[in-house]
């Protein structure tokens, strides 16, 4: 291994200080000259006919600038795919969730905008409304979309193998349904958008997102505007965690808005309408079965998955099918089949999740914990014996090119004492595990691939020009390092312009797990081309061979004699005393199978690579309250390589609070009638300090081939796989296995007084 | 903004224009927006008579929104703005009481702000005043006498949580204070307003959003129960941390007026009633709270149960005072069950003797839990007979400690 | 609908004085974000809960989204803006920044402020009394553990 300067190292986040002193600008904090303030009026129903909209009396309010409606859209459907365009963002016809946007107002103030909200009258017909996967599934259940017959948005059918022949030679067959209602990805910063027009036709938009390409082209298709003139600004973001991708309704409103009142538009959203009017994680109901063979090696499987998707498609195909690649990734099986249904309810709606399907992966792994306790395996044997290996093929044909999976197992059975303590604790205290896989990337066609430029300054320092976005795990720390690495130049010789699509050059965006490997290879690359033409230079003047030269320090030297160097700073002047201007370019698109698709074709390779994560957890509960004490977390992945230990390790301690603290013990929205009464930091649970337990952090190498130093991403394996080792400890600790969460303190209650029935009775 | 100028003592002294207020009006300009809009003098007209005619303005919420949603609730959605009012800030309690007996219900009284601020900022109250009394400062103390201790309605939470005196002489009181919301809200908080804030219930404690499609509930003065289907009251949840400790050391409220003062039991103060919590005239002001010191041998405990470890309200709560003679024989034995009810609820475990099973199962009869918190119902009540056996054993391990 | 007046008010914010018109109905956070455009200290509930709004008044940790502007004059407030020393970083924040309690920084301001108000009143916490303080601030990001990580480390340097 190479000794490196920055890259593996610690270093500390080029970001961190102006976040430290408040200085580093969210869209909220956005102040432009004249600018206006946004309302939204929403739906007070879940399910109606819009008959009228009367605006004259909010347009005759003073200090109202603009007002909009449906009338200022083309009426266009909107979609993620082609085949999921069902999304007006102004409806004309009805309203589907309450909440759902209606009209907007531009004011002078908050004050004038939210009087101007209340003197719009729209007149509704309520029409009944559905609720729940049931209800929308009902023959003669009221149809949200005409295109979706029985509110079936999305069906995702995987089929490969014999899995009934598969059951039939099973040693064992065990069947079981999980469920869990939905969840919220709870961003520290609320939504917000800052919109402006010029006379010249070009938008100007900021708005937290994972990805600004993503939402350059909705937005140009919707405002009919060609791409370059529609400028998604860098930004502060406060947290994405699979949210902020596609379009919202939000960014249309305010760019309407803005471009009605010629005048600059902010709208913020409050905490509950970030948590409702941004789309949120699914319901779901999860139906396993699962047949292993005498050694516990999973042999057939088959899975029906029903979400609900609230009442729009949004990330539609991509949720209904993750979780289920996510363990088809994970574990080994010859015999699969998938039917995974997307339904529409009348509710906001939902989307990818960073913790997407907790029904779906605890239900995995507590099934399998369940089948080996029935022949006395122990969970993390069973474990290991069904784990994904370097090399393998997954059903749907990804072929897997780096895994660290057993190690992980290994190396957290090892640190948490698993052997020590499974089956060895006493009674209320107990020890699970959970193991999950993540891509790296999506297919994501034309938008799949990641470009960087670099340019030089004439005393050799650089700005890199990329379109990787930061939402606040580290990205732009990581183009840096990369940088400074593969140029030999110190990380305060890097400058950067990100995530600003006037300027930047096309990027998946963080949405797919994707920055590091497809955005830090294109950095690479792109330095890597300027090495190469400063190397060319450097070697006519020092009389080497290009290859006899390394870069370090802001010297470029020959490596067996580092006394004979030049500084990099003149290596450009002499380029550009040449005439020759200088730059470097550099593209990554992920070697994947473009005809996958996620519904009409699910199979080919995925994306290039995958990570593997598994954590172990400790838990004591008290058997009179039901309240869960986390005594200790061992979370352990395969992140290829490690270009920054800490910022790993800070991605692993926030997957586990929001994966496992929140999402088995916590977390989850609660209903009436289509509305979400928790809403807000008092009704939806996030963990606080005094609630977070020990944490140990392991890194596993395995060196991707393909990753840039072979790193592939930082922490989603630990964060999905957290909900799965938290579900396994507390079913352990009681000897009960819970299939619905969170597992809240009343039904851990309910479980002990069952528990203690039966025994009674037997 | 003009430019800093130093001033002598070194701080920078700047002028803001008038500008930087909430509610800037164009008036001097016409509005410009669609061209079938009403002439320039008429909207002038109307915008003046808005802001000059408060008597009688042009729009009210009740009829702004009776179109957009069909219900009765027609509250401004989910904005987290403060609505209009007038702020007052008496200098002591005699101007207090003057402004409250003059201006009765259209007042609300102010003291940390942390309940007030935020119902105003869903829309739930709209008073016409504020008062703020939070800087009154005799009402801001905490005196321990020979006889009895007298704490004042403004004490903030933090001072008498870390109180030495208060944790020796009034542990539970010193354990509720500690553990009400969190470090932020007790430096703002204070007692009194602790004590009489309002009950809560997830159907209430909503923005316009959830409720603007839904029937007025009885808290609201309607006449249904959202959270029990066909509900005959107001099944909202009194979760004050502080009541129940006090009410175990059997606190009495001093409560003026302009002109009298009534001092009562804490437990008079609560009506039992959700939709009107407090036995508390529109005049009445909650200045001081009076402890009779217990007497010999005695210890108190305050249990509390929520989700996290911080923030949150109790789900459930139990204070225990228990004190007894040298020979160890029960002379007192006073549990108080919170967030089991409109109002906390006294068990006297002394004839039982402080039998732990006998109060968890009076707290359990006691107790009320329906579905209308972050927890089901009949697990809450559960956890209030759970927490009176734990709150009372403490209590009595408390003494065994020191003797 | 209610009456509505402006007052004129003296707000200390951060060693500097202010004389400003605010109406009644101006949260601290408002008119400090909006009028004086300070806008480090942030909205993230509005209820007092998240702690993003967390500035300090007379040194010690106050809601700001729960406090009337016109409720604070003769009180010194400090934001996040006045905790650095011109192009030094105060001790509090370069410890987060060295132990990458910092991810998203929506947070930030608000639980260094009550870092520092803890380090204040108690210059060696223990872990527990540190989880404690800082249970009013709630991040989505770190899970906390470097956070406490960062408290810690000058914890001990106090001693």
């Amino acid at each position: 291994m190479e000794e490196f300067s920055y890259i593996g190292k610690d270093m500390k986040r080029i970001d961190a200080a102006c976040k430290a002193t408040g200085e580093a600008l969210f869209t909220a904090d956005l102040a432009l000259p004249r600018m206006l303030v946004g309302k939204i009026l929403r739906s007070p129903h879940a399910h109606a006919r819009i008959m009228a909209v009367d605006t004259s009396k909010a347009e005759r309010l003073p200090g109202v600038k603009s007002v909009v409606t449906a009338r200022d859209t083309g009426g266009d459907k909107w979609g993620v795919f082609k085949y999921t365009q069902d999304q007006q963002f102004l409806p004309t016809e009805k309203v589907r969730y309450v909440g759902e946007e209606v009209a907007a107002v531009a004011a002078v103030d908050e004050d004038t905008a939210l009087e101007a909200l209340s003197l719009i009258d729209v007149a509704y017909e309520v029409l009944p409304a559905v609720y729940t996967i049931e209800d929308a599934l009902a023959p003669g259940a009221p149809q949200l979309h005409d295109v979706y017959p029985n509110n079936i948005n999305v069906h995702v059918h995987i089929d490969v193998g014999d899995v009934g022949k598969g059951f039939a030679d099973s040693y064992l067959v065990r069947e079981d349904t999980f469920t869990a209602p939905e969840d919220a990805y709870f961003q520290g910063e609320p939504y917000a958008v800052a919109a402006q027009f010029d006379h010249a036709g070009s938008l100007e938009i900021w708005m937290p997102n994972a990805g600004p390409h993503l939402k350059a082209k909705p937005l140009s298709n919707v405002l009919k505007i060609p791409l370059n003139k529609v400028r998604v600004r860098k930004i502060t973001i406060g947290g994405a965690f699979g949210g902020r991708s596609e379009i919202s309704p939000a960014d249309v409103i305010c760019a309407l808005l803005a471009k009605k009142a010629q005048r600059p538009v902010k709208i913020v959203y409050t905490r509950e309408e970030n948590t409702v009017c941004t789309r949120q994680a699914h319901a779901m109901i999860t139906k396993i079965k699962t047949g292993v063979d005498r050694d516990g090696r999973v042999v057939a499987r088959d899975i029906t998955c029903h979400m609900d998707g609230g009442a729009y498609s949004s990330t539609g195909p991509i949720a209904t099918s993750v979780p289920f690649l996510c363990m088809e990734q994970a574990y080994r099986m010859e015999n699969v089949r998938y039917n995974g249904y997307r339904i529409l309810t009348n509710k906001p709606i939902r989307g990818m999740f960073r913790t997407h399907g907790r029904a779906f992966a605890c239900g995995v792994d507590l099934q399998l914990d369940r089948i080996g306790e029935a022949m006395g395996i122990d969970p993390l044997t069973m474990r290991l014996r069904n784990a994904r290996q370097t090399g393998d093929t997954t059903p749907t044909k990804s072929y897997v090119a780096s895994c660290g999976l057993t190690e992980t197992i290994e190396k957290a059975g090892k640190t948490s004492r698993w052997a020590e303590k499974f089956g060895k604790l006493p009674p209320y205290h107990g020890i699970g595990i959970g193991c999950n896989s993540v891509q790296t990337g999506f297919p994501m066609g034309i938008r799949g691939g990641s470009q960087a430029f670099i340019k030089l300054n004439e005393d050799g320092g650089v700005t890199v020009i990329t379109g990787i976005v930061d939402n606040g795990q580290g990205n732009d720390q990581m183009i840096v390092q990369i940088a400074a690495e593969e140029l030999g130049l110190t990380p305060d010789d890097v400058q950067l312009i990100t995530a600003d699509t006037e300027v930047t050059p096309s990027d998946p965006g963080s949405y797919s797990m994707c920055e590091t490997f497809i955005g830090g290879n294109a950095v690479r690359l792109a330095a890597q081309d300027v090495r190469k033409k400063l190397f060319r230079i450097a070697a006519a003047e020092l009389g080497v061979d290009a290859e006899n030269l390394g870069a370090k320090n802001r010297k470029i030297f020959v490596t067996n004699n580092p006394q004979q160097a030049m500084s990099i700073a003149k290596a450009v002047r002499i380029a550009l005393s040449r005439n020759e201007s200088i730059s470097g370019e550099g593209s990554y698109w992920p070697n994947v199978d473009g005809k996958r698709e996620w519904v009409k074709n699910p199979y080919g390779q995925l994306s290039e690579t995958f990570s593997f994560g598994t954590v172990i957890c400790e838990v004591k509960i008290d058997s009179e309250t039901g309240q869960v004490k986390v005594l200790e977390v061992t979370a352990s992945q395969d992140v290829g390589f490690a270009l920054n230990p800490k910022v790993i390790e800070g991605q692993f301690e926030g997957g586990i609070a929001m994966g496992g603290q929140g999402g088995m013990l916590t977390e989850y929205l609660q209903w009436h009638e289509g509305r979400v009464l928790t809403p807000t930091q008092l009704g939806y649970l996030v963990p606080l300090a005094i609630d977070m337990p020990k944490i140990n952090t392991i890194i596993v190498e395995t060196i991707d081939p393909k990753g840039p130093y072979g790193a592939k991403e930082a922490g989603m394996s630990v964060a999905m796989s957290s909900a799965q080792a938290y579900c396994g400890a507390i079913s352990n600790a009681l000897g009960v296995y819970f299939h619905d969460y969170p597992i809240t303190p009343d039904k851990i209650l309910n479980a002990i007084e069952e528990k203690k029935k039966r025994e009674r009775n037997e | 903004m003009s430019s800093g100028r130093t001033r002598a003592g070194g701080t920078k002294r700047n002028r803001l224009s008038s500008s930087s207020h909430s509610r800037i009006r164009c008036k001097r300009l016409a509005p410009s927006l669609e061209s079938d809009q009403p002439s320039w003098p008429e909207t002038w007209l109307s915008w003046l008579s808005f802001v000059t005619d408060s008597a009688n303005p042009p729009f009210t919420p009740e009829k702004a929104l009776s179109k957009h949603g069909e219900k009765q609730n027609n509250i401004l959605e989910g904005h987290m703005r403060l609505p209009p009012f007038q702020y007052i800030e008496p200098a002591n309690v005699e101007e207090a009481l003057s402004i409250i007996s003059t201006h009765r219900e259209t007042v609300k009284i102010m003291a940390g702000g942390t309940d007030l601020v935020n119902r105003m900022k869903l829309r739930l109250i709209e008073p016409a005043f504020v008062m703020n009394i939070g800087k009154v400062r005799s009402m801001d103390d905490i005196d321990i006498g020979d006889t009895e201790t007298v704490i004042g309605a403004n004490t903030r939470l933090r001072e008498i949580a870390g109180a030495p005196l208060v944790n020796k002489r009034f542990r539970a009181i010193a354990e509720a204070a500690f553990q009400v919301a969190s470090p932020a809200i007790t430096n703002m908080a204070t007692v009194g307003g602790n004590i009489l804030q309002n009950t809560r219930c997830m159907y209430y404690d909503q923005s316009g959003m959830v409720l603007n499609g839904l029937e007025r509930c009885r808290k609201r003065g309607g006449t249904v129960c959202l959270a029990v289907k066909g509900g005959k009251r107001c099944f909202s949840v009194y979760q004050g941390d502080m009541a129940p400790a006090l009410i175990a050391f059997d606190a009495r409220c001093v409560l003026e007026k302009k002109g009298s003062t009534r001092t009562v039991s804490l437990t008079e103060l609560f009506t039992g009633n959700g939709a009107a919590p407090f036995a508390l005239e529109a005049d009445e002001l909650l200045t001081k709270i009076i402890i009779p010191n217990p007497e010999g041998i005695y210890s108190s405990a305050y249990r509390k149960l929520r989700l996290r470890g911080s923030t949150d309200y109790p789900l459930a709560s139990a204070a225990a005072l228990v004190s007894v003679t040298d020979d160890r024989k029960v002379t007192t034995c006073r549990v108080v069950i919170g967030a089991a009810g409109a109002a906390p609820k006294v068990i006297d475990g002394t004839s039982c003797e402080a039998n732990f099973e006998a109060i968890a199962q009076k707290a359990y009869e006691l107790a009320e839990g329906v579905d209308n918190l972050q927890m089901p119902g009949a697990y809450r009540r559960k956890m209030v007979s759970v927490l009176a056996r734990r709150a009372t054993k403490a209590a009595i391990d408390g003494i065994k400690e020191g003797m | 609908m209610n009456e509505l007046k402006k007052t004129a008010i003296t707000l200390n914010v951060n060693n500097e004085t202010y004389d400003m018109v605010a109406y009644p109905n101006r949260t601290l956070l408002e008119v400090l974000r909006d009028d004086l455009h300070l806008t480090g200290t942030k909205e993230s509930c509005g209820e007092g809960v998240c702690g993003s709004c967390t500035v300090l008044v007379d040194g010690t940790p106050a809601r700001s989204c729960l406090t009337l502007a016109v409720a604070v004059q003769g009180k010194e407030i400090t934001t996040i803006e006045g905790l650095h020393q011109g192009e030094k970083l105060h001790p509090v924040q370069e410890a987060f920044v060295n132990h990458h309690a910092i991810q998203c920084g929506f947070c930030s301001p608000g639980m260094i402020l009550t870092a520092y108000a803890l380090l204040t009143e108690n210059p060696n916490p223990t872990e527990e009394e540190i989880r404690r303080a800082i249970s009013g601030n709630v991040c989505r990001c770190t899970g906390y553990a470097k956070i406490v990580e960062a408290v810690k480390s000058l914890a001990e340097k106090g001693r």
